[in-house]
Formats: C-alpha cells, sequence, structure tokens
C-alpha cells in the first residue's frame, strides 16, 4: 500500500534521514516508533508530502507520489495538537476538505453527518465552536475532518501526546477501533512504547534518522533486533559474562560471554518453573524490593550481575533483602548483541542446538 | 470567565488600586474637562442651544464636507485593508525575493507623515510631478491634473496608513499555528482558499483593531485633502479647526467634533461586536512557527512579486524625493523643479542654528517620550483588566477611555484649560495652566484609546491558562504580571510606545493651546515655517524638521522593533545551521519542516 | 501591590514636580547671559507675538538684550495667540503681547485680558489706530490686491478687487482663500463686506454684499495648501491674489516675479499691529518698561529700516525705507469701522465657511 525507497532527506547540512525503506500492507496499523527526534515525524511528514526527499521515492497504492502535492495523494492527517481551525465551526471544519473540493452543500453535510455520527460527535456538538470541546472531541473532529474526504491513507502524528493519561488510554481504545471499523491504512507516530505495542500491526523502531527494526508488536519486544531496540522497548536487566558463563556451565548452552547480553524483566523469577521447561537456577541474593501492589520488584545479585524482576503477590514467599535465593530463567530469553554493532547474535540457531 | 462578576473585581486589591487612580484619571482629565467644554458650547447662557445644528445642517458644505470625510473612512478601511495585509503577506507569508528590502520599503511609513508626505506624493503625481511628466510624454492628451480629487487623496492615505498592519497584523501572522495551514493543505485547500478560509479568519481581530484605527483616520483626513482633494473633495476636519479657533463658532466645532465621535463609537461598537463571535486564538496547545509559503502557480507568482516591487516603489519614492528637496530652496520646492546642482546644506544649517536650535527637538523627544511610557505602562494594567473582566463596569470605563477619540485635540486642550485655569480639588487645588505638565497630561489622554485597544487586542491573544499556572504556584498577582504577561506583550508594548512616541513628535493641535511658553515642542516651531510667518525659507525649513524627524523615529522604531525582527531574521538567514542539538527537548514538535522546493533550505522548527 | 502604589505615587510626584518647577523657574538654559544695564532686574519677559517669523524674533531677542531686557518670543499665528492670551486669563504666562491687528486685541480687550497702560510714546502715534486704553499702534500693513506684472499690465489690471469676479478674463485667474484662519483673509473679507452694510440685512450686510462673497468664491481659484501664492503667480497657474504689503518684496525676490499692486478707489484695508499688557503679570514694572523700549522712535526705526516695515511712530518715520513710506503716504486708507467688524467678524467667518465656500 505505501512504499518508502530510498529515501532521504536533508535540510540544508543536517541530514534528519540517510536511508530509508518502508512497506506498509493494506489496511494495516503501521506505527512509527522512536525517541524524539530520531526522524519518525520527519519519515511520515515525507510520506504526507510536506517534505520533499532529496532522494528516493514514495508509492502510495501503486502510484509514484513522490512528487506530488500533499492533497494529491489521498492521505488523511491528524496532527499532533489537530490543527483545528480555530475560525470555524465543528461542522465547517470536517467540512472543509469537501468545500475545498466544491461537492455540493447537501452532499457536504450528508458526509459530515454521517462521518461524525460514525465517530460519535453529536449535530449538538457540531454546531459547537472547536474552543468548546474537550481533548477527546477534539481529536474526533481531526480524525473526522481527515476521514471525511475518504483518503486511503490515514496518518496520524503523536495525536495522544497532550492528553491526560487516563484520556490517553480511552483515546487510544477509541483509535483503535475507529481504524478496525474503516479498515483504513493508518501510519501512526509516537514515542510511547505502550502505545505502539498495542495499538499496531507492525511497528517500526526509529533511531537517528534510520529504521533499527521493522516487525510486529511481539517480534519486537521478543525479539529484539538491535540493542537500542532492547533498551528501548520493554525493561531488561544487563547479565555480566560470568553470569552467562554460569548460564552455559550450568544449562550446556552455548552462548557468547563476549556479548552485551539482555534478560527481560519478566523472563526470570524466583520460583522454579513448571516442569518440563529447560530453565535453570542461579544462587543470588536479595538486594532490594519495592512493592507495587500488583506485583513487587526485585533486584537480584548473581554473578556481578543484579537482576531485575518481578514477583506476583499472590500470598506466595516474599524473600526479604539480603536473603539468599535462587533466579530461575531460560537461557533462549538471553537476548545478546555484537558489543560493536549492536546487531542481535542469531537465537534461533542458539535455541536449536540447546540440549 | 467565572470571575468576571463585579464583585468579583471588587475583592481583588490589585484591581482595587488600578480601579481608584483610574476612575480619578477618567474623571479628571476626561470627562470633567470635556464636559465643561461641551456645556460651554452647547449651553453658552445655562440653556440648550440648537443654534448650531441648524447651522450646519443648512450648510452645504458642511454636509458635504462631512459627507466626504465619511465616504473617505468607509473607502480608507477598506483600501488600507487590502493594501496593508498584501503586504504584510509579502514580507511574512509568502516568500517573495528581497522581502527584507520590501519591508524596509514598506516600513517607510513608521518614519514620516502629514503634511509632507502628502506633498512627497504631489511631487511625484502631482501636475509638474516626475511621474505625471513621464506620463504626459507618453500619452500627449492626459490630464497633468489627473492626481487630484477624491481619487488622489484615497490613494496617498492608503500608503500613508499601513503602519498598523505592519505592525500589529504582520504580528498577529506570526502567531498562526503553522499545522493549521498544514492541514488545510493536506485537505486539498490552495494556497488561496488558505488564506482566505484560515489565515484571514485567525487575523480578525487585530484586523478589526486596524480597521477602526483607519476608519478614524480617513475621518480626521486633514493634510491629504488639502493638498490633493482640490475644490471637490474637502474634508471637515479643516473646518473643524477653524471654527475651534474662532471662540463664536466653537459650538459648530464640538457638534461636528461629537458627530465624528458618536461615528467611532458606533463602529467601535461593531466592531466589539464583530470581534464577540469567535475564536481567534489558536485553541492547540503545540503550535509551530510559521513558515513562509510558496506561490505554486508561476503566473500568480510573477503577479505578486510585480506588484510587491511596484508598491516598493510607491512607498519609497516619496521619502527619497523629500530628502533630496530637503537640500533644496525653498522656491524650488514649491514650484516643483529640482535640479542636482541646486542641493546645498543651507537648511539645515539655517534650521540647526536658528535661535531655538535643537531645544524644541529635545523637548518634543522629553514630552513624547514621557507621554508615551505613562500611556503605554498604566494602560498595561488597565488593558489587561479590562481584558479579563467582562462585565458592565468594565465596559463603561472602556468606553471612557475613547472620549479622546470623540473629541478632537483642539476641544480637548480648550477643556483641560477651562477646567484647570483655576485651583480646582481634582487635581488637588492646583492651577495646571501655564505648567509644563498640563501638555504632558494632554499628550497622555490623546494616546489613551489607540493605546488601548492595541494593547487589549495582544493581552487577548495570551494564553489564559499561563496565568492560572503562575498563580496556582502562589505567585502574587503583580508578579505574575511583571514576569508571565508582561514579556508576552511586550513587543507589541514597545511598538506601540514606539508609534505614540512618533506621533506626539509634531502634535501642534494640544501644543498651541497647552505648551508652557518656555519649554515649546517641536509642532510649534514646524507650524511657524509652514504657515509662511518664515517666509520661502519656511517651506524648506519643514523639509528639514521632516528629515530630523525621520531620523528620530527611524532611530526609535529601529530601536524597539527593528533590532528584534532582524535577530530573528538571522536565524532565518542562516538556515544551513542545523539545530543545536538534533534531539530537540521532549513533548515539542521537533521535526524539521521544510517546504516544497528542497533546494530551498528551511529553518527547523522550535 | 506596594510595588503598582509605589509606581503610581512616583509617576505622579514626578509628573507635579516637574509641572510645578516649569512653573515657578523657568529653564536656565532660556535666560540670556547678557547683563542688565538698563532694563533692571533681569527677569524673563514672555512675549507672544505672531510678528517673529523672518528673523525678527531674533532681532528683537538680540536688540532688547542690548537694551538689558531678557525677553522670550513665543510665536503663534494671530488667531491662536488670541486664543491663547483668552484661555490663560486666569494665570497669565505671557507679559506683553504685540503684532496682532486691532481685530484680535479688541477681542482679547473683551475678554478682560488685557491691563490698561499708555506707553511713554503714545504722543507720537495716532491713537485712533489703537483703542487709546489698552492695546497701542506699532506698524502699519496694508492688505492688498496684487498681480502679476511681467503678464498683465496696469491698464488692464482690475481696479478692484470685485473685478475680479464681474470681468471675465480675471474669472479663474486669482487665488482666493480656502479657509478665514488668517488675518490677512478676515481683513480681505472686512474690506469688502463693510461696503455693503446694512442693518437690516443678515449680519448686518445686504444680500448684495453676500452676493459678491458668493461670487468671490464661485470664480477663484481655490488655494493650494502650503503653496505660496508667488509660487503659483511664478508657475502661470494664477495671476493674483491677496496679499499684505510687507511680504512682497522678499518673495518677488525669491520666487523670481515681478507683482504689481491695485489701489481700490475706496481705498486699502489696512491692519495695525499694535502692543499691549497683559492682565495679571507678575512683572508688571518690567513690562511696562519694555513696552516704553519697544514702542520708541529707535527701535520702531531700527525695526523698520531691518524689515522693510511701515512704523506708525511719526518720528521712527525717517528711519524707515522711503519706498515704504512713499508707498503708504500715497495709500488711501478704505474706512472700516472696526467696531462693527470685530462685531461680527466671527459670525461672518462662520457664515462664510458653511454657506460660500465650496
Amino acid at each position: 500500500m505505501i512504499r518508502l525507497d530510498n529515501i532521504e532527506v536533508s535540510f540544508g547540512d543536517f541530514t534528519a534521514i540517510p536511508h530509508l525503506d518502508l512497506h506498509v500492507r493494506p489496511g494495516e496499523f503501521f506505527t512509527l516508533l522512536g525517541p524524539s527526534g530520531c526522524g519518525k515525524t520527519t519519515a511520515l511528514r515525507t510520506l504526507a508530502g510536506f517534505i520533499q526527499p532529496s532522494a528516493g521515492t514514495v508509492h502510495v497504492d501503486g502510484k509514484d507520489v513522490t512528487r506530488l502535492p500533499s492533497d494529491k495523494r489521498q492521505v488523511g492527517m491528524v496532527f499532533q495538537n489537530y490543527a483545528l481551525f480555530p475560525s470555524m465551526s465543528v461542522w465547517e471544519n470536517i467540512a472543509f476538505g469537501l468545500r475545498v473540493r466544491k461537492e455540493k452543500q447537501a452532499d457536504s453535510d450528508r458526509l459530515v453527518r454521517d462521518i461524525a455520527r460514525r465517530v460519535e460527535l453529536s449535530d449538538e456538538q457540531l454546531a459547537k465552536n472547536v474552543a468548546e470541546l474537550s481533548g477527546g472531541q477534539q481529536q474526533r473532529v481531526a480524525v473526522a475532518r481527515a476521514l471525511v474526504l475518504r483518503p486511503k491513507i490515514l496518518l496520524l502524528d503523536e495525536p495522544l501526546s497532550n492528553l491526560d493519561a487516563k484520556l490517553r488510554h480511552q483515546l487510544r481504545q477509541q483509535l483503535k477501533d475507529l481504524q478496525s471499523e474503516f479498515g483504513i491504512t493508518t501510519v501512526y507516530v509516537t514515542h510511547d512504547q505502550d502505545e505502539a505495542l498495542a495499538m499496531s500491526d507492525r511497528v517500526a523502531v526509529f533511531n537517528k534518522g534510520v529504521v533499527e527494526q521493522v516487525g510486529t508488536p511481539q517480534e519486537i519486544y521478543d525479539h529484539a533486533g538491535t540493542e537500542f531496540v532492547c533498551n528501548f522497548i520493554g525493561d531488561s536487566s544487563t547479565l555480566t559474562p560470568e553470569f552467562v558463563a554460569e548460564v552455559n556451565r550450568l544449562s550446556g548452552a552455548q552462548l557468547s560471554t563476549e556479548a552485551t547480553s539482555y534478560l527481560r524483566v519478566e523472563k526470570a523469577s524466583l520460583a522454579a518453573p513448571a516442569g518440563g521447561s529447560p530453565a535453570v537456577g542461579l544462587p543470588g541474593t536479595v538486594v532490594s524490593r519495592t512493592y507495587h501492589g500488583l506485583h513487587s520488584r526485585y533486584v537480584v545479585r548473581s554473578h556481578g550481575a543484579e537482576i531485575r524482576l518481578l514477583v506476583k503477590e499472590d500470598g506466595g514467599a516474599h524473600p526479604e533483602p539480603g536473603t539468599e535465593t535462587t533466579v530461575y530463567l531460560q537461557p533462549a530469553h538471553i537476548l545478546q548483541y555484537h558489543r560493536e554493532t549492536g546487531v542481535a547474535l542469531r537465537q534461533q540457531e542458539r535455541a536449536v542446538v540447546l540440549p | 470567565m467565572s470571575s468576571a462578576s463585579v464583585r468579583g473585581m471588587v475583592r481583588s486589591p490589585f484591581v482595587l488600586v488600578v480601579g481608584v487612580v483610574l476612575t480619578w484619571f477618567i474623571a479628571a482629565f476626561l470627562v470633567w474637562p470635556n464636559v465643561n467644554v461641551l456645556m460651554a458650547t452647547f449651553f453658552p447662557d445655562g440653556s440648550f442651544s440648537g443654534r448650531a445644528a441648524e447651522k450646519l445642517f443648512s450648510s452645504q458644505r458642511a454636509m458635504k464636507a462631512l459627507g466626504n470625510s465619511f465616504l473617505l473612512a468607509v473607502a480608507l478601511s477598506i483600501t488600507v485593508n487590502l493594501v496593508g495585509i498584501f503586504i504584510v503577506l509579502v514580507t511574512h507569508y509568502f516568500r517573495i525575493r528581497g522581502s527584507r528590502i520590501l519591508f524596509l520599503g514598506y516600513a517607510s511609513t513608521f518614519i514620516y507623515g502629514g503634511i509632507v508626505l502628502a506633498a512627497g506624493y504631489k511631487f511625484i503625481y502631482g501636475d509638474k510631478g516626475i511621474v505625471t511628466s513621464l506620463l504626459v510624454k507618453v500619452f500627449p492628451g492626459m490630464d497633468p491634473g489627473w492626481f487630484s480629487g477624491f481619487f488622489a487623496v484615497l490613494v496617498v492615505m492608503t500608503f500613508a496608513t499601513t503602519t498598523n498592519h505592519m505592525l500589529f497584523v504582520a504580528n498577529a501572522l506570526k502567531g498562526i499555528d503553522y499545522q493549521t495551514i498544514e492541514a488545510a493543505r493536506n485537505l486539498g485547500a490552495s494556497t488561496w482558499t488558505i488564506l482566505r478560509r484560515i489565515v484571514l479568519p485567525m487575523l480578525k481581530p487585530t484586523l478589526f483593531a486596524v480597521t477602526i484605527l483607519s476608519f478614524l483616520t480617513g475621518l480626521g483626513a486633514l493634510s491629504a485633502p488639502q493638498v490633493l482633494g482640490g475644490r471637490d473633495f474637502q474634508t471637515i476636519t479643516p473646518m473643524i479647526l477653524t471654527f475651534t479657533n474662532s471662540p463664536t463658532s466653537r459650538d459648530l466645532a464640538a457638534l461636528l467634533a461629537v458627530i465624528l465621535g458618536l461615528a467611532t463609537i458606533l463602529m467601535l461598537a461593531v466592531m466589539s461586536r464583530l470581534e464577540k463571535g469567535g475564536t481567534y486564538f489558536s485553541v492547540s496547545k503545540v503550535s509551530s512557527e510559521l513558515q513562509k509559503q510558496e506561490i505554486t502557480n508561476p503566473a500568480a507568482n510573477i503577479a505578486v512579486h510585480v506588484l510587491a516591487y511596484l508598491l516598493f516603489a510607491v512607498y519609497t519614492l516619496p521619502v527619497v524625493l523629500i530628502v533630496l528637496y530637503s537640500f533644496a530652496d525653498g522656491a524650488a520646492i514649491q514650484t516643483g523643479q529640482l535640479a542636482l546642482g541646486n542641493l546645498t546644506l543651507d537648511n539645515y544649517v539655517r534650521v540647526l542654528t536658528q535661535q531655538s536650535g535643537l531645544r524644541p527637538f529635545i523637548v518634543s523627544v522629553v514630552y513624547s517620550a514621557l507621554a508615551a511610557l505613562i500611556a503605554v505602562g498604566g494602560l498595561l494594567f488597565v488593558a489587561r483588566l479590562l481584558q479579563k473582566y467582562k462585565n458592565w463596569v468594565a465596559t463603561a470605563f472602556e468606553y471612557l477611555l475613547h472620549i479622546p477619540w470623540i473629541l478632537p485635540s483642539a476641544l480637548l486642550a480648550l477643556g483641560l484649560i477651562i477646567s484647570y485655569d483655576h485651583p480646582n480639588p481634582l487635581v488637588g487645588g492646583a492651577v495646571l495652566t501655564g505648567t509644563t505638565v498640563i501638555l504632558l497630561i494632554a499628550f497622555v489622554t490623546v494616546k489613551i484609546p489607540f493605546t488601548l485597544r492595541m494593547l487589549k487586542a495582544s493581552f487577548a491573544s495570551v494564553n489564559s491558562s499561563l496565568e492560572e499556572a503562575a498563580a496556582i504556584m502562589g505567585a502574587r498577582t503583580l508578579y505574575v504580571f511583571r514576569r508571565i504577561l508582561l514579556p508576552l506583550v511586550l513587543p507589541a508594548a514597545a511598538a506601540i510606545t514606539a508609534l505614540n512616541f512618533n506621533s506626539l513628535l509634531d502634535d501642534y493641535d494640544t501644543a498651541i493651546f497647552l505648551a508652557h511658553p518656555l519649554v515649546q515642542p517641536l509642532g510649534l516651531v514646524i507650524k511657524a515655517n509652514t504657515d509662511g510667518a518664515e517666509g520661502v525659507a519656511g517651506v524648506a525649513n519643514t523639509f528639514v524638521y521632516t528629515v530630523l524627524l525621520m531620523v528620530i523615529t527611524g532611530v526609535t522604531m529601529y530601536l524597539v522593533y527593528g533590532r528584534s525582527s532582524r535577530g530573528k531574521s538571522r536565524k532565518k538567514r542562516l538556515p544551513a545551521v542545523p539545530p543545536a542539538s538534533p534531539v530537540p527537548g521532549p513533548g515539542l514538535p521537533g521535526t524539521p519542516v521544510s517546504t516544497e522546493d528542497a533546494a530551498q533550505p528551511a529553518a527547523p522548527v522550535r | 501591590m506596594r510595588k503598582l502604589q509605589s509606581l503610581v505615587a512616583a509617576a505622579v510626584a514626578a509628573a507635579l514636580l516637574a509641572g510645578c518647577g516649569g512653573a515657578a523657574s523657568p529653564p536656565a538654559s532660556s535666560a540670556d547671559a547678557s547683563s542688565a544695564p538698563a532694563g533692571g532686574s533681569g527677569e524673563t519677559l514672555v512675549v507672544y507675538t505672531n510678528s517673529n517669523g523672518e528673523g525678527r524674533g531674533e532681532w528683537l531677542t538680540a536688540k532688547a538684550a542690548e537694551a538689558g531686557f531678557t525677553i522670550e518670543i513665543v510665536g503663534a499665528g494671530g488667531a491662536d495667540a488670541t486664543n491663547k492670551l483668552i484661555a490663560e486669563k486666569n494665570n497669565p504666562i505671557a507679559d506683553v503681547a504685540f503684532g496682532l491687528n486691532n481685530m484680535y486685541f479688541s477681542q482679547i480687550k473683551a475678554e478682560d485680558a488685557l491691563e490698561p497702560y499708555t506707553p511713554s510714546w503714545a504722543g507720537e502715534v495716532d491713537k485712533e489706530l489703537g483703542d487709546g486704553e489698552t492695546y497701542w499702534p506699532l506698524v502699519k500693513q496694508a492688505i492688498l490686491l496684487g498681480y502679476n506684472s511681467d503678464k498683465i499690465s496696469k491698464d488692464s489690471a482690475p481696479q478692484d478687487w470685485t473685478d475680479l469676479w464681474t470681468k471675465d478674463e480675471f474669472k479663474d485667474r486669482y487665488e482666493r482663500v480656502t479657509g478665514l484662519g488668517t488675518a490677512t483673509a478676515q481683513l480681505v473679507f472686512a474690506g469688502i463686506l463693510s461696503r455693503y452694510r446694512d442693518d437690516s440685512g443678515d449680519l448686518g450686510i445686504s444680500d448684495e454684499g453676500w452676493q459678491q462673497v458668493e461670487q468671490y468664491f464661485q470664480n477663484g481659484s481655490p488655494a493650494v495648501a502650503k503653496t505660496d501664492l508667488f509660487a503659483r503667480i511664478a508657475s502661470g497657474e494664477v495671476d493674483m491674489g491677496q496679499m499684505p504689503s510687507s511680504i512682497i518684496a522678499e518673495r518677488e525676490k525669491s520666487f523670481k516675479v515681478n507683482v504689481d499692486t491695485v489701489i481700490p478707489s475706496v481705498g486699502v484695508p489696512l491692519a495695525v499691529e499694535q502692543i499691549a499688557l497683559v492682565k495679571g503679570t507678575g512683572k508688571k514694572e518690567q513690562a511696562q518698561k519694555f513696552i516704553d523700549w519697544f514702542g520708541s522712535a529707535d527701535v520702531q526705526g531700527a525695526f523698520a529700516q531691518q524689515f522693510n516695515s511701515m512704523p506708525v511712530n511719526k518720528s521712527a518715520e525717517a528711519k524707515a525705507n522711503p519706498e515704504v513710506v512713499d508707498f503708504f503716504a500715497d495709500l488711501k486708507q478704505q474706512d472700516i469701522d472696526w467696531e462693527f467688524v470685530q462685531e461680527n467678524m466671527g459670525a461672518w467667518v462662520e457664515k462664510i465657511e458653511l454657506e460660500y465656500m465650496t
């Protein structure tokens, strides 16, 4: 549906995106994830036609749109601050694109009311001034304004970033529901990994203008392709070479002791897993415990590594700091990255050689 | 606003203090003197006299002149907006080659005006003007006196009064959230549609304010119609001035002034009503800086460029000629013959070595600076309160503060004299006439309405949550005002101060009545020169004074306005420099924004 | 809060101090440094005048300083100076006023703003020219109709103002005023309207008189703001118009034109510039000395010599430019009832402004 090939974007001497290839499938909810300034919004704006790439091509639905202006690309966009027109009512905001297209008044009104119903805006709200709406309502106006033109693609530029946490959660769901309902190919920009994992079909993780990894939320979480992705997404503990060597000794796994190694917090436990799993137990000392209600976070020192892990507050045993304990983990869950390049060592192969 | 009730107002000590000072000032210097002067004119013997109305309404000439003034006011409201918006767009919105140069040309109206400006235009388009001479050569049948009457007056005044657009509309334009423009573009809107449907509506409050000013300028037109109006297009102001100066006809002047004043108030009310209707400030919490727009249609692009540079010529030619003519002798100026060989420094030597010398300049600069600072400084508080508390008390105060717009400054001056030429308890039993302070009071007074309008408009664009945020953190009202609000409106306040300062420099109407004889401002000296009392040399002196005033006002504008805009433009001029850190802080739209043209590097958005 | 209060207080205090200071003691810079041998105390006299232009003010200040008077000239047009004197009558700033003509001074006198004083030189002037009580004549000024003598010969020139609109060849060739704010314009109309006095007519003028005014405005070429009549004569736009006698010689030179004047059979309106003591002055003695000095034959003679004026003081005539003296000797003065004119001028100006000016 969308192809970005060999895209390069620079502003004067500053190269924001050195080289970018992306492929978004029809109907997909595709997220560009990364820290501020990583180039994800630049990529989105290049796709929207607000930025002209210095090299490369943009295809939408098989058509080369690289040189087309924004409005000829059949993309709808929801801006970070919604960019609602303050001098117009809600109805006028939504109808703006239709009126520009010189649709008949009656048609416009039908389309506007139709889309408004689908994003759950009442007739009463349509007559209001945009300043009178809440943040969530404003977002729905922005979405309706983008969708009423029936674009092939919907672009969302951090639309939830200015909202409070609760509203953000609520709107995240609404947005996702709207997208599934319309079935429209959506490209979503965010720096919030939670959002990205919860909403996306696939995620592209950006770092310094470069895509580090593209994959489903699970892929990028469980098999973070690079050290950056591993650190940016989720929470993990750094393992020492001694610790890795001990795992190798106990399990017979052949993990590299040269590589940088991580273990996700939820992949370690203090209780031996149910039988059948290839887990190994390493002795360690409890350093600290913080209570979180649902669970407690532990830090356990073992072979020079500080292993962070979660223990469910289900009434089970809870060792206090200073006590000796055993940390259980599966060697296959250890994520390893090349010290220089940060690229993941091939885990599948290692998994295979496990006994 | 929930706190807008009258009782809420009275509860704040800050409001109370400002309110008391304001009430005293309004009562002592706006209401009392003017009531006095109106009583004296309309109730000469204690009973109402309808003589003035009868005389005026039966006078064809007065009615025609009055009609002309209104016609000019209405026409000017339209044309000044057309030209003003165009030059603002050309210098601040569209990507036009050489927009810095264009800006300087258009900004020439900041530094001069009045009779000399009209004369400048006459040098060019008048019957012996250079453009007319050229045209007559090309079209021999053409009437050399083509540039006169309503058309000429309107043209000259239009170009002369775009100053407010350059200052305030340009400033408002900079505040527009660029994302709304991108959004509209994404929805398929053309450059023209975006301008018409998105950009201009957001500029409405400022446009309303400057429209009122244009209307007033047209209504009070004096020099342009005198110089260029000819027999068929004379306005009412000269008549008002004549009648003001004749004790037996002062009631006519007052009546005419009241008619103009009512029109002004009506206009004000209409504009306020229009303004109330909508939201104009951006509803977004994060906004991005405006980027200059490319005009994509090549034909339109060329047309706009050509028009922009034509206007540039129209704006700058009179200034150039005035400077040139200031070196010529008086006879050459009046007959319009300019020979480069005859240009000497004589005029400057004469003006600067005459008995009064530089003293009037110093007096005027001190008076104008004091008045401008007091007016803006005091009204900063008032404007904030009026903008915050919208109830009947505030509205009443606001209208009262517009009194100086209703009466011509000569009548205001007379009112002050009548009221304070004897010990008056309103000012602690002092006699104000014959002191230096009475002129200062008058200067402050005449600048109040303009200052108030403009300050209110700039406060309107301040997000109220900023103030609330500071208040929640425990900041006192004055602290919030000083640290939060003031910095936000300071650029506008500085610009208003500069405009006030500049316009007071050559004031004549109030100074002639109120100036202390030993501390005479420049306006009186200039007037003596233009009146012909100084003979032929007087006209040349006027030009010298104008050029010197241009220097002073030019320096003022540079100090408060040019420096900051230059600072900004320097950033813009070095777009090749990447942002200091490639990772802008969180929460900001940390994305470089470029335009369609990849060859044109754009500044990164901060 | 405290900050605001102190701010306002400071501003008000500063303003008031500035005010009082200005009123009590004029800035030092204005006081001339010269010592005061004859004039005495050396207090600065404030002199209002409309006759300070073209170097007169500077000349007078210098001469007065030589005589021991420190004076500060405040220049303003005739109407402005009159209004100022009347406006300030409860708290006068001026000590002496001069240069205004009888019409203006009689207005000021009617407002009770003048102090009667008989100068030492009262015997050397024609009392009839002043009011013989408060204001005293200094300089005679004739209000003339002048024409371009290079273009129009004496024979074909108009013989009177009325010719301008009754004879076709002068129509649109004369400049007519666009406002009646100036003394010269008012005197021209005083001269024309006085001929048609009719106590039963509107404002004391017969219908025929008003018709003349109407014709004057209909057939004249309106004056152009800030363009001198002589400049227009030089460029050929018009050939004639009103002019006070004292300016003719200088403007002829500046604009390189030659102008001749018309002496109608009824005579020419004479404006007589006067001098008077302002009522309520705190420096009465000093001001009286100044009046005595300025009106004296010596000073008036020197003034006349310097500025080509026609002194009223008979003893000063000897020093004046003989051409000027001759001109005035031949001049027939129009007989005008100044009291009548002064009483009605305001109303006339108003009527003309409202009804006849187009």
